[in-house]
């Protein structure tokens, strides 16, 4: 940890934030925010936390600007100050900031010191995950093993919100009726692409990797940085680019929204229905350790290793999908026809 | 000036959770609002990251393979994994609160035909 790094990303991340917030082109504002997410990356590398770090590049940095983009593109670029009584939100604003600081600047007297390895948050359940997780799992990303194997509840309930989160932005967005539809303004010469040869060229040839490289992150996810969550956004992001740089019918082709429910669904059961076979093989729920019975040529420990990887494959196919609906839905306003 | 220099990231998170609290309160665009509730998620993952940070500390991942001493794991000499693996799902469900967010921008931009809070109140009463 090198401190005058860690002062310096700091300071970048607090004018980002307070540009993103001040700038009047909400463009701007998004690229801005990107920005700051790639800074936190940056300063999350910095404090050894490199998974948090590669999902925030990926999710953050990638996605999360991509979705900002397709809401401005669907709606208006500018902002417009508040007509009336401008000065009293700013002043509730101001007044419930300072005071949510004032409280949390009495309670930062009673934190533990930063980086103190006797901190207790660092003390009762975290030595055990570190000392025990070779011995238990095979697995040396702790993270990993964490998330996968000790708090798999956790993991799998997370799935399912991300999987409710798609549910809702179908039900929000999507139309099919034809006078239920809410008519864009034509902005055909943006939405249709105009054929850009070098950007389509270059995506042409770099999809395939990115896809290779996101199966990579999945099937590595026990030895280095990644996982499900970072492989599955990868390869939705993959799609993304696909959409951006050629056509949003390209990507419906291949992933329309049947395909993407179902992929949805079917990434959760994987991992439900890995742990109902622990459950039937004697064990717990998300025990793996009993998958030694059906997987040939494994002791214990093996299991839980190969139980990992078959969740964290379900994760991946669960996030791949519903990211693409979600940018699908919101790019198009629902209507699936024409988008950004 | 030593203490507040020793514990910069918990003041930094303390300032971007007041940017992302009052861009919520007193933004009129509603994309600004959702842009401040990032801003808010990503100040408690930075207080969070911070708690599970040790000095001196490698990354959470153990050092094994081929040639690999097999010595006995000093807890002190990798950072603590819990916080990080709550922060990894809690980004993830971020980018899912983001998605159904700008949902109901757009939701509400298809009846209104406005993102700002002034007109859409106009137009309700």
């Amino acid at each position: 940890m090198i401190w005058q790094l860690d002062l310096s990303v700091l300071t970048l991340i607090v004018l980002c934030a307070f540009a993103t917030i001040m700038v009047k082109d909400l463009l701007s504002a998004a690229i801005i925010f990107g920005a700051y997410s790639f800074l936190m990356c940056l300063l999350w590398t910095e404090m050894g936390a490199v998974d948090v770090a590669f999902t925030e590049a990926s999710v953050g940095a990638g996605v999360s600007t991509v979705l900002f983009f397709a809401a401005i593109y669907q709606t208006t670029r500018m902002v417009r100050p508040r007509r009336s009584a401008q000065w009293l939100s700013k002043a509730v604003g101001l007044t419930a900031a300072l005071l949510t600081g004032l409280v949390l600047v009495i309670a930062e007297k009673d934190f533990p010191d930063f980086g103190n390895s006797f901190s207790p948050a660092s003390l009762h359940l975290s030595p055990y995950y570190i000392t025990q997780t070779l011995h238990d799992t095979n697995v040396p990303n702790i993270v990993t093993s964490v998330l996968a194997d000790y708090r798999g509840f956790d993991t799998m309930f997370e799935t399912a919100v991300i999987f409710t989160a798609g549910l809702a932005v179908i039900a929000i967005l999507r139309r099919i009726k034809k006078n239920d539809r809410y008519e864009l303004p034509d902005r055909s010469v943006i939405s249709e692409g105009y054929p850009d040869t070098i950007i389509r060229f270059v995506t042409r040839q770099i999809v395939p990797f990115i896809q290779l490289f996101a199966l990579y992150v999945v099937a590595h996810g026990h030895h280095s940085p990644g996982g499900g969550f970072q492989g599955g956004v990868i390869l939705g992001a993959s799609f993304i680019l696909l959409a951006i740089s050629y056509d949003f019918k390209i990507v419906l082709g291949i992933m329309n929204e049947k395909t993407n429910i179902l992929l949805g669904n079917i990434g959760v059961l994987i991992y439900a229905g890995i742990g109902f076979l622990c459950l039937l093989l004697g064990a717990n729920f998300l025990d793996y350790s009993m998958l030694s019975k059906v997987l040939p040529a494994t002791d214990t420990v093996m299991a839980r290793s190969h139980g990992m990887l078959g969740i964290e494959i379900g994760v991946a196919i669960a996030v791949m999908a519903i990211v693409i609906s979600i940018y699908l839905n919101v790019a198009s306003h629902g209507k699936y026809d024409k988008g950004l | 000036m030593q203490s507040i220099l020793a514990d910069y990231n918990y003041w930094i998170y303390i300032l971007l959770m007041m940017i992302g609290l009052y861009a919520m309160l007193a933004k009129n665009n509603l994309v600004k609002k959702v842009i401040g509730m990032s801003i808010f998620q990503t100040a408690i993952i930075v207080f969070y990251v911070s708690i599970g940070a040790k000095k001196h500390a490698s990354i959470p991942i153990i050092a094994h393979g081929h040639g690999a001493v097999e010595a006995a794991i000093d807890v002190a000499h990798y950072a603590n994994p819990l916080p990080h693996v709550l922060m990894l799902t809690a980004i993830v469900v971020s980018v899912g609160t983001l998605g159904v967010a700008l949902a109901i921008c757009l939701g509400i931009y298809r009846r209104y035909n406005t993102l700002e809070e002034d007109d859409i109140q106009e137009q309700l009463q």
